[in-house]
């Protein structure tokens, strides 16, 4: 019995990827018309840009009861808004010692540059967060609010 | 070495239209902003143990005033705040007399302070303390599960009274974070683990001076300045900047910079 319900928590891992409209989204786009096969546990979110990503959002899908967040843009030198991921990287670098320093695992938050023509990279980088967040299990913020969470999903 | 009374006189009739300091009338300590050399506040200013962000003060004076000069006694967390504050538009250093103190040694060691005297000491004599770092190498040496464990008891104590916020003299944000019902939910005591005080420690980051008041100010005792000290140890590691040094050196955060630098940063 004990051991189903870890099956199903290993199962139930979900994942927030936050995808911009410009490379990644379209990227993710093609890996399904390509009919590319990667595990459902990601949810999508669609923003213009990388760089309007604020650190906030990340802290609240942890809270929310996420166990892994994914921010994927353009690569370097590729952003729609010339200059919009170099911001991404700059703060990603100082959310994740952050969220280090607190405990929370270093593998639950990944930065990955997708070009809309990547979709099998797409599909590679949600396969690998996928195992690498369920080696972790479910997070440790998951909470109240997690269940909260789950009727609305 | 001329005392504080003397040196307010000197700026008032040296061109500064009011000074701001603290006074101490008879064991009650006030900030005092005296404008002319016959004030009777001037009887009781005094630069004392007490500290109090000034610069949150000399943000409204100067927008009040926009033509008038002030000088502000500041010692060397106060230097590095207004600093900090000029660069993020709050503070003009150019209507701005600085007239520093240096901490005794006493206030040094007590406080634990990275640099407990400004550029230009106009009182004390200067001492160098050793910022305390017993509670960052506590929480390093534990394994993730154990640092989340620690974090959440000593958050739990939190009982959301925004002292460290209403405190610091950083903060000056007229809509904050910390009551946005979409990040923090309102009326939840202890707040939520870990969105109030992670977002708190984000926003100091490139900006914590180092003051150590929020963890004066906290009943809870929660080790707040070693939280927001790693945030600045983060900051210099991995951007090169630590808040409140120069003038001239911009935050990394508040300007895009150059694919050179996205570069470097990538490979480390």
């Amino acid at each position: 019995m004990a051991e189903e319900s870890k099956k199903n928590d290993e199962e139930d891992i979900r994942i927030l990827a936050f995808l911009c409209n410009w490379c990644s989204y379209a990227g993710a786009d093609l890996a399904g018309v390509s009919r590319f096969q990667y595990p459902p546990n990601v949810l999508d979110v669609r923003v213009m840009c990388t760089g309007t990503i604020s650190p906030y959002f990340v802290i609240k899908a942890f809270q929310e009861g996420m166990d892994g967040v994914l921010i994927a843009g353009c690569h370097i030198g590729d952003c729609h808004y010339l200059k919009g991921n170099y911001m991404t990287a700059k703060r990603f670098q100082v959310l994740r010692e952050a969220l280090k320093f607190l405990g929370l695992e270093e593998g639950r938050l990944r930065l990955e540059w997708v070009s809309a023509a990547e979709g099998e990279k797409y599909a590679d980088v949600i396969r690998s967060f996928t195992e690498e967040v369920k080696a972790l299990g479910p997070s440790p913020l998951r909470g109240k609010k997690a269940a909260k969470a789950e009727v609305g999903a | 070495m001329s005392d504080l009374k003397t040196i307010v006189k000197e700026k008032l009739a040296g061109g500064a239209d009011a000074f701001l300091c603290l006074k101490n009338e008879e064991g009650t300590v006030l900030p005092a902003l005296i404008t002319d050399a016959d004030s009777p506040d001037l009887e009781f200013v005094d630069v004392g143990e007490s500290r109090y962000p000034l610069g949150r003060i000399l943000i409204d004076l100067q927008r009040e005033y926009p033509d008038k000069r002030f000088a502000v006694l500041v010692r060397g967390c106060d230097e590095r705040a207004l600093i900090e504050l000029s660069k993020l538009e709050q503070i003009d250093l150019d209507r701005l007399v600085m007239v520093g103190v240096a901490c005794s040694t006493e206030e040094a060691e007590a406080c634990g302070c990275p640099r407990p005297y400004p550029g230009d000491i106009a009182l004390g004599e200067k001492v160098e303390a050793a910022p305390g770092r017993e509670v960052i190498d506590e929480v390093e040496s534990l394994g993730d599960a154990e640092r989340l464990g620690w974090w959440k008891e000593q958050f739990s104590r939190c009982i959301k009274c925004y002292g460290c916020r209403n405190i610091c003299p950083m903060c000056f944000c007229k809509d904050c974070a910390l009551e946005n019902p979409h990040l923090v939910e309102p009326g939840v005591i202890p707040p939520d683990f870990p969105s109030f005080h992670i977002i708190r420690a984000l926003d100091m980051t490139g900006r914590c001076i180092d003051c150590g008041l929020c963890e004066e100010a906290c009943p809870a005792d929660i080790p707040l300045r070693s939280l927001y000290r790693k945030m600045q140890d983060i900051m210099e590691d991995k951007l090169e900047y630590r808040a409140g040094g120069s003038v001239e050196e911009k935050n990394p955060l508040s300007f895009l910079g150059t694919e050179h630098d996205i570069e470097k940063l990538e490979q480390e």
